[in-house]
Order: C-alpha cells, then structure tokens, then sequence
C-alpha cells in the first residue's frame, strides 16, 4: 500500500515538475487520438451521408404489373408504349410494403390518356408530395399544383403552346375533368412530354379506382442488399414485377464502396504517419532521462520498477491525452459534417475507446520502447552522462 | 568548426536525431500524399460519377416527334470548345419492329446504337464511343455484338420470346426483314429491357434510314451548377454569357454539343446532372477537410517533435555559451541540424508520399497517379519551415537561459 503510494506520488511529481515536457506530450497525444477519432466518425458516417446523397439519382427498384413492360429509366431512350395497358392493385401494393417490412420512399404513378381538344394527351397521376422527395431533379417553372390544378412537361407546353394560368378541359372515359396549369417542368427525361395530374383525379376520371401502373420505390438498403430487397418484396407481390434499377442501383452500390476504401486508406495513412511522429516525440522525451533512470538503477530499482514509473506516467498521460482527444475528435468531426452534408454527426459512445485506445498506445510505445535500450546501459555510464 | 560540430552531433546521438527525422519523414510523407490526391480526387470521383450513365439527351429540334440527326456530324461532338470534358457519347435509332422466334412473334422496339465503336475524328485522337462506355451497368450475359448481324437483347424481351444467347431473331419492319444472330442478354431494370439493340448501320438499312440517327446520349464532365449557371442564358449580358459559356456547366455543355449537331437541341438530363453537382460538391469539400485536418496534424506532430528533442538540450546550449558561443553561433548550429534533417526527411517523405498517393489511387480508382513536380521542392520547404517553427520557441527560451544555472543542474 505504502509502496504503491511513494509509487502514485513519484509519477505525479515527475509530470508536475517538469510541466513544459508534460503539456506537450499531452498535445501531441490528444491530437493524435482527435484525429484518429475526427476520422473515425467522418468515415463511419461517410457511408451514410453519401448514401443519402446517392438517393437523389431516384428510384432504385420498380413494380409494375406482370404483364406490362418496363418503360422507365434516366434520360429520353423509351419509345413509348406498344402493348396494351395492366394494372396494379394500390391496396395489395401497400400491404405488401407493409408485410414486407422495407424501409422505402414510394411514389405510386398511373399513366392514361386523357383526351383534350381532338388529341390523346398521356397523363400520369402521382402524389406530389411523393414526387417532391423521390424526383429532387425536376425543375418547375411556375408553382407545384393545389387540387384541380396540373403540370405540364416542358415539351409538351411547348408542342400545345400551353402557358401557366391556362385551364385545360380533359375527358376521361367516366369523366371530364378541368384542370389549371399551375407549373411546367422539364427534367430531360420521359417527363417532358406528360402531362401530371393528382392520383386519385386521374382514377376517378379513368374509373380506375385503386389502379396503379407503377410504382417506384426507394428503398434505404440498410445492410441488407438490394437484390434480397426485391426477392422479398416479389415473393409477396406474385402479381407483379419487381425491378432493381440497375443505373441508379448498381451504380450507388460501386461508389459507396470507393468512398468508404478511400476514407479507410486516408484515415490509415494519417494514423501511421502521425503516429509514429507522436510515438517519437513521446521517446525523445524518454530517452533524455538516461540520467535518471541510471540514478534509480543506482539507487537499487530493479528494471521492473523503473518500467513501472515510466509506464505509470505514460498511462496518465495517455489516458488523459485520450478523454481530450475523443472531446477534440468529436467536435472535428461535428465541424465536419455540419459543414459539408448539414446534418449533425452522430454522438459515438464507443469511439471513447478507440481514442484511449490510440492514445495509451501511442503513450505506451512511445515510452517502453527506448526504455528497453536504456536499460541495456550501465548504470554508472548514464550517470556520468555518456 | 560549425562543420565539425554538426557532423558530430549526428554521430553522436543517432537515436535522437533519427527519431526527428522520422518525424520530419512522415510528415512531409502525408503532405505529399494528401497534395498529391487531393486535386486528383475531385477528378477521380467525377469520372467515377459519369458511370450513373448519360447526362444530356441531343434529340431533333422539331418538336411534332419524327425527325432525324445525322450520323455525319457525330465525329463533332468530339471537336467542340468542351471536348475533353466529354468522356462518351452514343447515338441511337429507333423502329417499332415485328421479332419473332421460334414461331413466337411479338412487338417491339428495335435500336441501332454504338457498342464499342473507334472513332477517328481528323486532328484527334481516336476515342472508343459506344454503349459500354457510357453505360457500365449493363449487364450482359453472354457478349457484345461484333458483327453486323448480331444483336443484344433485352432480357424482359428475351424471356416473352423464349430465346437465349445464341438464338436467332427475325425482325421485321414493313415487310423488310433482317435477321439477327442473338450475342447476348441485357439486364438492366429500365426501357432496356424490352428492346433489342443491334448495330447501328444494320439498323438503318432495315429501317431505310440511312445515315440518320435519333437521339444521342452525350455523357460529359460538368462543374456543380450554382446561382450564376441557373441563369437563364437568354437575359444574360455579353461578358455573362461568355462566363457561362466558358464554364463547364451541364447547361453550357449540352449548348456547345447541340451547335454541331444540325437540327438538333440539346438538354440536360436533369436527373443525372443535378444529383451529380451535389454530391460531387459535398465529396470535394470532405476531401478539403480531410487534407487542412491531415496538413495541420502533421505539421503539429513535426514541430511538437522538434520542440521535446531541443528541449532536452539546454544543458549544451548552456555550455556553449559559456565557452563564449554567441547567440548568432549558437542558432547557426541548431537552425543548419535541422536544414540538414529536414532537407532529408524532405526527400525521403516525398518519395514515401509519392508512392503513398500512387497506392491509395490504384487501390480505389485503378489508376495510376502522378504527383506534380512542383511538389517536391514545396515538401522540403514546407518541412523545414515547419521544423523551424517547431524550434524556434526552444531556441529562444535556451539563449535566454543564464549558463551558470543551467550547468549547475
């Protein structure tokens, strides 16, 4: 008891008295274990925020009836429809999502024609709030529509010559309805050439109450890959197709795996390399006290004991030097991902180890390291300072 | 003498001053490095970003649909102002067709496309355009189309038709019919899959449209749009216009691609484009972060480095005095110990950094990298500067001290 105090007292008083050397040691370790930390945490959520980012490109998978053909994709490659029309249920769709457990954004759409003056106009019905989440990429002139209001493609205003404000009167096959152009918007895609309308005016104007022709989904693949996501969702739906879509899909898949490859190598070169930097510093420190180790030699301290000295200093200064570098760390990272995604970081308890962790090592190694050649010295030598 | 006394101080305390050293080593290692990949990155991860496919759509200007390009201006789309930016374009045209297989029939879309064409623009060099390179998530089982007669079929298409690679197709339209040996399936999740993709000169032959082309994809590297490129281009003034027209937006890019396509307009596939600016964006400022945060910790790390080791050194600086050394004497020693390592440690951490950043771009972007020249004499500058830095506040705390004290212990 009596020992380990003299022990506790020693170790305090050699940081204490030589305070330039001890602050220093703890700044270099606390930046060490901050930057290990500030790394960690930008790029275990990386994979996260760009995965968010990654949604904006739109769907990843697509249900559409069995025996309809997929006419979806980016830009204007479809060619229009050539096969006659099928349908979906909205209620059997919904209750699969539900069943099914996926974590998904849906926009449900029913494409029809409409017919207006003496022409078949193509219209689609969506929800558009839905279309404001899943289709960040629309540009809209003009205002999103109210209820008894449209958007016009931007292709097709051009093609009628229909200006926002105009009022469209549309007939259905079970009703006419009219409609109020509140925007026109052009993406570069298919939408260019429809005209949108509220989902349930276009089913009640086709009388086709509860009828789908497509439903996009974009579902947040949380571990779990997306191919597994659509066999699950298709053992459920055994009416429909379900689609991954490949470009967006496949494509997100591949850059989330460089992102997250480059974030490790980053991280791993800046560790090492500061590291070893900070584990030198902590020996030169170490290796000017020859002297001092020669007199607790002389004085008849056997090598465990000088090594528990030096080993009980490097243990404060390492934990220390860790709790300040997880705090440092974690508001870096904070900085960091406030300022690029404006999201906040998540608070990570656990990475509290991993800066101790870096840390204690990096204190550790710093310092049993040149004790192991400095013991090699006679006593008597390293007192006389050679 | 200053020479004696430098020699001597390295031989005589290896360990010291190899562990600044090593310090000066890793740092000057990560500052190369992260330089060296930093610029690159941004360029890396926006060609890795132009696999999510396409992002402008030339299409021809009439509106009423039918219309055509032709194909003879395409080898200029490789000749405009913006044309290194552009990494891949494929045209395409297109028919309603009869297929029929096996004695199944069924309609459909027949294209003629590029696959994987050379094309030689006189004055350029000769690029690869096509389907695989602006679209690599085709997948295809089986392989590409190499001869005129043979065709990719989508594999919705495929399976209506009962047919697989290796099949035969017989495509009609208005009484012509050509048929078409079956190279490979395509699955894609989108329009693809329910059309048959043949080479585009067949294609043209079938449909009696020779020499003419629908649509074409343009796939093009384009800077994030910001305020000034949301402009409208048409209330813009002279000296605006000629600022939007000299920067790569998607929107001045599609412009400069439509003036050499006659009959045509150009758009930006908004989808593509405008999630690409955003997430090119946020990567590049990470990468900025990443490089200030790995900088600074290395400099940090040199200078805290040479601040321990001339610490421990007061003693010496102590009896230099003593023996008469002024300050002037005393500074040549150290500042001339640490141009020596750090010139060194300069060198050897550009070289280590050099091959660190040619790892990390093999590694995650499969491709080679090389670091700017300018980058060498900029490591060993920066690395004494910051050494300097470290043991200046040392130095001058040593001068001050009274020898006398000092030698008392």
């Amino acid at each position: 008891m009596n020992r380990r105090r003299w022990l506790l007292q020693l170790v305090l008083r050699a940081l204490a008295h030589r305070k330039g050397r001890t602050v220093l040691l703890l700044a270099v370790l606390a930046m060490a274990s901050s930057l290990a930390t500030a790394l960690g945490i930008v790029s275990t959520s990386m994979g996260k925020r760009v995965a968010e980012e990654v949604r904006k490109y739109g769907a990843n998978l697509i249900v559409i009836p069995e025996s309809a053909r997929l006419d979806v994709g980016s830009g204007g490659l479809n060619f229009g429809v050539v096969s006659e029309p099928a349908y979906l249920q909205q209620r059997l769709v919904e209750d699969a999502l539900a069943r099914s457990g996926l974590k998904a954004e849906r926009s449900f759409h029913l494409r029809g024609a409409l017919h207006w003056k003496d022409a078949d106009l193509m219209v689609e019905g969506v929800n558009f709030a839905d279309i404001r989440r899943l289709f960040p990429w629309w540009q809209l002139k003009g205002n999103w529509p109210a209820a008894g209001e449209t958007v016009v493609g931007s292709d097709l205003a051009t093609r009628l010559k229909l200006t926002t404000g105009d009022t469209l009167e549309l007939v259905g096959k079970s009703q006419t309805l009219r409609l109020r152009i509140s925007g026109i918007v052009s993406s570069g895609g298919e939408e260019d050439g429809l005209l949108f309308l509220a989902l349930p005016e276009l089913q009640q104007a086709l009388g086709l109450d509860g009828q789908l022709t497509l439903v996009r989904l974009m579902v947040t693949a949380g571990g779990d890959s997306l191919k597994k996501s659509a066999a699950a969702l298709q053992l459920l739906l055994p009416s429909a197709k379900v689609n991954e879509v490949r470009q967006t899909a496949r494509t997100s898949e591949g850059l989330l795996a460089k992102v997250k490859l480059l974030m490790i190598m980053v991280t791993a070169v800046v560790l090492v390399s500061a590291g070893s930097s900070v584990a030198g510093t902590m020996s030169t420190t170490v290796l000017e006290r020859s002297k001092e180790i020669g007199l607790m030699k002389a004085m008849g301290g056997t090598r465990w004991e000088v090594m528990l000295i030096f080993c009980g200093e490097a243990l404060v200064l390492g934990v220390l030097g860790g709790l300040a570098g997880y705090i440092f760390g974690s508001a870096i990272a904070q900085f960091i991902t406030r300022t690029v995604f404006s999201a906040s970081a998540e608070f990570i308890p656990w990475f509290t180890g991993i800066s101790l962790g870096v840390s204690l090592f990096l204190a550790l190694l710093g310092s049993v390291g040149p004790m192991i050649a400095v013991f090699r010295l006679d006593p008597v030598r390293s007192l006389r300072g050679e | 003498m200053l020479f004696r006394i430098l020699k001597n101080s390295f031989l005589k305390r290896p360990k010291a001053v190899f562990l600044v050293f090593l310090s000066i080593t890793m740092g000057a290692a990560v500052a190369t490095a992260f330089l060296g990949i930093a610029g690159e990155v941004s360029h890396k991860m926006a060609l890795e970003l132009r696999s999510y496919g396409a992002n402008i759509l030339i299409e021809p200007s009439a509106v009423e649909g039918g219309g055509f390009l032709r194909e003879e201006d395409l080898p200029g789309i490789k000749t405009v102002f913006w044309k290194y930016n552009i990494t891949g374009f494929t045209p395409y045209l297109f028919g309603i067709a009869e297929f029929s297989a096996g004695g199944k029939t069924e309609r459909g879309v027949v294209s003629g496309t590029w696959f994987n064409k050379g094309l030689e623009v006189p004055g350029e060099e000769t690029t690869v355009q096509g389907i695989k390179v602006i679209a690599p998530w085709w997948d295809v089982q089986g392989s590409w189309p190499a001869a005129a007669d043979e065709a990719i079929v989508g594999a919705a298409l495929a399976r209506r038709l009962k047919i697989g690679v290796g099949s035969e197709v017989a495509t009609t339209v208005r009484e012509r019919t050509q048929r078409f040996h079956v190279s490979g399936i395509v699955t894609t999740g989108g329009y693809e899959e329910e059309q048959l993709f043949a080479p585009l000169v067949t294609v043209q032959s079938l449909l009696q449209r020779q020499g003419k082309v629908s649509r074409v994809l343009v796939s093009a590297l384009t800077v994030p749009m910001d305020d000034f490129g949301k402009k409208d281009p048409a209330t813009m003034s002279k000296d605006e216009y000629e600022k939007w027209y000299c920067t790569a937006y998607v929107t001045s890019v599609a412009k400069n691609v439509e003036e050499v396509m006659a009959g045509s307009r150009a758009k930006p596939i908004w989808q593509i484009a405008s999630a690409e600016g955003a997430l090119l964006k946020k990567l590049n400022s990470v990468m900025l972060f990443l490089t200030v945060l790995a900088l600074g910790a290395s400099a940090t790390a040199v200078s805290t480095s040479l601040m321990a080791s001339m610490a421990e050194r007061s003693p010496e600086i102590a009896l230099m005095k003593a023996v008469g050394a002024d300050r002037f004497q005393i500074s040549a020693i150290f500042v001339g110990e640490t141009l020596i390592i750090s010139v060194a440690g300069g060198v050897v951490g550009y070289l280590l950094g050099d091959q660190l950043a040619e790892i990390i771009s093999r590694t995650v972007f499969n491709s080679t990298i090389a670091s700017p020249l300018w980058l060498f004499p900029t490591a060993i500058v920066s690395a004494f500067i910051v050494a300097i830095a470290g043991s200046v506040a040392p130095l001058r705390r040593a001068l001050l001290i009274e020898p006398v004290r000092v030698l008392k212990g």
